[in-house]
């Protein structure tokens, strides 16, 4: 027979072993007396994971005996971090998108202030100014760009042999070879954004860059300059112009990814690949040795449209950011894996194997392309090259890494202006409604000033 | 003088008392773990969106949340965006209450006039639904509607989902293809339980096939019918996963629905407090169509 005690008892005995489980899970230490560390990143291929594997994971574990660092791949990276974060859990290495994203949860306490780390480091030293600004909120240091990046022109030497065409270096001759190409039934150029809408934050980037000069966009940044500022309203419609024409990706904009569009480039159907160059990343699968033409693909910096800012100038950003968990209870691990992910040999192990995502933003990175083959060395030309000109202050922002991050969503909907769906006075009304929002809100993450 | 009845109570003995106590007692025991865990996954969330609805929470901490009154709701609803999302989720309702049922119905009743194989083909029927629609959206997004090497391609055809004007119907008949032997199967299940002799007495009476249909099968399966129709309803308002999965709501927001609108605004711009709002804003759809389905129900019971 059951009663109200025989309730109350059971009810207690439930609450009990309940949480005896919940109890058991402290700082985990394996049997060597290692700390664990544990890094999560996005769902890379499985050479790529094996390349991570063996340079970091296992480079780092045997280089001390601390920690030992674990890394999980799993392509909703992003989502599983926001998630982690909130509930103040979470990898000790907090991978993100870039500034925009380490300044919403700086804001949030989730990071962890890395200013002593980057004194006993010397990080400051050690990277290009403007990338290691970028990570800091109100003068300290919250996350650090993994590497460089630069959006420009992939190109197929063979497809401009065949069409007569030399490397284009001016914007006018790109679309003059783009014509070319179409009349000879090829794509202009392949790229596109299916399954992930922000590839659209890429253009309007790059045509910000190249039209209105990234000191519009800084002074949009700072609040100096409106987003429906002149310069600013031209940079969206050459956009849209260009998209009009069909130079980007012909009619299957929609219908193309980076990995496909690599894929038509490699099989000749275009002479050109519009994109970022970590878009590297996916060139080995078809420029390879076994297809032999390694030595077809070159990139070139995207022209400048505007022909009085100085050129050539670069669309900086950054493939991803790394910051430390403040929920962490190994800080120092996971600041001393960051700083093994900031050196030099480091940055030369991975892009032997994996080109386009370790640019390691060095400010004295010994880059010598000699050094490489195949397409690393390209790879190494092109950002040694971005290098150059962010040192210079020929650059502008990809929207991703330094904006705020729903004034970047905002950006996105720049598919809307090339569609005809809406105007360049509405599109950039809501760009600006936004930017102010989050610009009261503190969410402006600081950005490097370009020359004017 | 006023008389005053009195009854006696009716006489409970007390062995009786306890044990309905005792078996009032086991039922709350028994439905104890299900109402548990409706309430911590359901309930407490669900009011807690509400809430949230009316702030400007980030998602990322608690610290930093600052109660925004209705402005949430006073900026999507000037937004165009949701105005579009809103008529893509009824254009989805009117796609969705009349091809995959017609379908549905139109396969139960061929399986229902079949003798041999029928298990078969509703394995086959099924098969779709119960992948995963990670799979199906990836073989119809790389296979068949590509315009470089798929189905699409080698007709000739544009790609479908790059369309301002198809991509949201290109992304339905996806959806659809996933969803309609589901329906077959139950409709075909609602339809082998009328009565035979029904049937058999409007065959003697000279009805045709389509008579029989209508008159007799239609009407003995009209529960089933209205359970499926808000099923749908309520669903077809929580549309999310192939949309996101095909279009993402694009191109330039052409095939965006509240789920999608929601889900950016909570992943995209670190904006939960409007993604709330949006979420709210579907399930009161869906409360709607409960109700009616509530009221409906009530109706046909108590007409009986």
């Amino acid at each position: 027979m059951i009663t109200w005690k025989t309730v109350a008892s059971a009810t207690a005995a439930a609450a009990m072993l309940a949480l005896a489980a919940c109890a058991g899970n402290g700082t985990a230490a394996d049997g060597g007396g290692r700390q664990d560390l544990e890094f999560w990143f996005w769902g890379a291929g499985p050479a790529q994971q094996e390349v991570m594997n063996e340079v970091l994971v296992k480079g780092y574990n045997e280089s001390q005996d601390k920690y030992t660092l674990s890394v999980n791949f799993n392509n909703a990276v992003d989502k599983n971090i926001q998630v982690a974060l909130s509930s103040n859990k979470g990898p000790d290495i907090v991978y993100g998108s870039g500034p925009s994203f380490s300044a919403q949860y700086a804001a949030s306490n989730k990071l962890a202030d890395m200013t002593p780390y980057a004194e006993q480091y010397g990080w400051e030293d050690r990277l290009l100014a403007p990338m290691y600004e970028s990570g800091t909120v109100d003068g300290k240091l919250y996350s650090l760009p993994n590497s460089l990046i630069n959006i420009g022109v992939f190109y197929n030497k063979t497809v401009l042999a065949d069409l007569g065409a030399e490397v284009p270096t001016t914007f006018d001759e790109l679309t003059a070879v783009m014509d070319q190409a179409a009349a000879a039934g090829l794509y202009p150029s392949v790229t596109g954004n299916k399954g992930w809408k922000p590839v659209n934050q890429n253009y309007i980037s790059m045509f910000l860059t190249h039209e209105a000069g990234g000191h519009a966009v800084y002074e949009a940044l700072q609040g100096t300059a409106k987003w429906t500022d002149p310069r600013i309203v031209d940079a969206v419609n050459a956009s849209a112009d260009f998209y009009k024409a069909g130079y980007l990706g012909g009619d299957d904009y929609a219908n193309l990814n980076f990995v496909e569009s690599m894929q038509l480039l490699a099989q000749g159907k275009s002479p050109f690949f519009i994109g970022p160059t970590l878009a590297f990343q996916f060139a080995s699968d078809f420029f390879n040795e076994e297809a032999g033409n390694v030595e077809d693909l070159g990139f070139m910096p995207f022209p400048n449209v505007n022909g009085d800012l100085a050129s050539p100038s670069f669309t900086l950003g950054s493939t991803a950011s790394l910051s430390i968990n403040a929920a962490s209870e190994n800080k120092d691990g996971a600041a001393e894996v960051i700083d093994y992910m900031m050196s030099e040999d480091f940055a030369k192990e991975m892009n032997k194997s994996w080109p386009g995502y370790w640019a390691v933003p060095l400010k004295d990175f010994n880059l010598d392309e000699n050094e490489y083959e195949g397409l690393s060395k390209e790879f190494v030309k092109a950002i040694k090259e971005t290098s150059t000109g962010v040192a210079d202050g020929n650059f502008g922002f990809f929207a991703g890494t330094f904006l705020p991050p729903a004034t970047a969503s905002a950006l996105t909907d720049i598919d809307g202006v090339w569609l005809g769906t809406v105007t360049t006075e509405e599109f950039l009304t809501k760009v600006q409604a936004t930017f102010d929002g989050e610009l009261a809100k503190g969410l402006v993450p600081p950005v490097p000033e370009p020359t004017k | 003088m006023s008389t005053t009845t009195v009854t006696a109570a009716p006489v409970v003995r007390p062995g009786r008392r306890r044990a309905k106590r005792d078996r009032t007692l086991t039922n709350y025991l028994l439905i104890a773990p299900a109402l548990l865990l409706s309430v911590i996954v359901v309930v407490i969330p669900g009011i807690m969106t509400a809430v949230l609805s009316f702030t400007d929470w980030s998602g990322a901490s608690f610290d930093n949340i600052n109660f925004r009154g209705a402005q949430n709701f006073v900026e999507i609803f000037a937004d165009p965006i949701f105005a579009t999302s809103l008529k893509n989720n009824l254009i989805w309702l009117a796609l969705f209450l009349t091809l995959p049922v017609i379908i549905g119905l139109a396969t139960a009743w061929l399986l229902l006039r079949r003798g041999r194989m029928r298990t078969v083909y509703q394995v086959i029927f099924l098969m779709p639904y119960v992948l995963a629609p990670v799979v199906n959206a990836m073989v119809w997004l790389s296979i068949i509607y590509n315009p470089n090497g798929g189905v699409v391609g080698a007709l000739g055809l544009p790609g479908p989902l790059s369309s301002l004007s198809g991509a949201l119907y290109a992304a339905a008949a996806v959806d659809m293809w996933h969803y309609w032997g589901f329906l077959t199967i139950v409709y075909f299940g609602a339809l082998r339980q009328t009565p035979m002799e029904h049937v058999e007495a409007a065959t003697v009476d000279g009805a045709n096939a389509w008579q029989i249909f209508t008159n007799v099968y239609l009407p003995s399966i009209r529960s089933t019918l209205m359970l499926m129709f808000v099923m749908i309803v309520i669903f077809s308002f929580l549309a999310f996963d192939y949309i996101w999965l095909l279009t993402q709501g694009g191109p330039a927001h052409s095939s965006e629905v509240m789920g999608t609108y929601a889900y950016a605004f909570a992943f995209g711009s670190f904006q939960f407090g409007k993604a709330a709002a949006v979420g709210l804003i579907m399930s009161a759809f869906g409360l709607v169509a409960s109700i009616v389905y509530t009221v409906m129900s009530r109706r046909q019971l108590s007409q009986r």
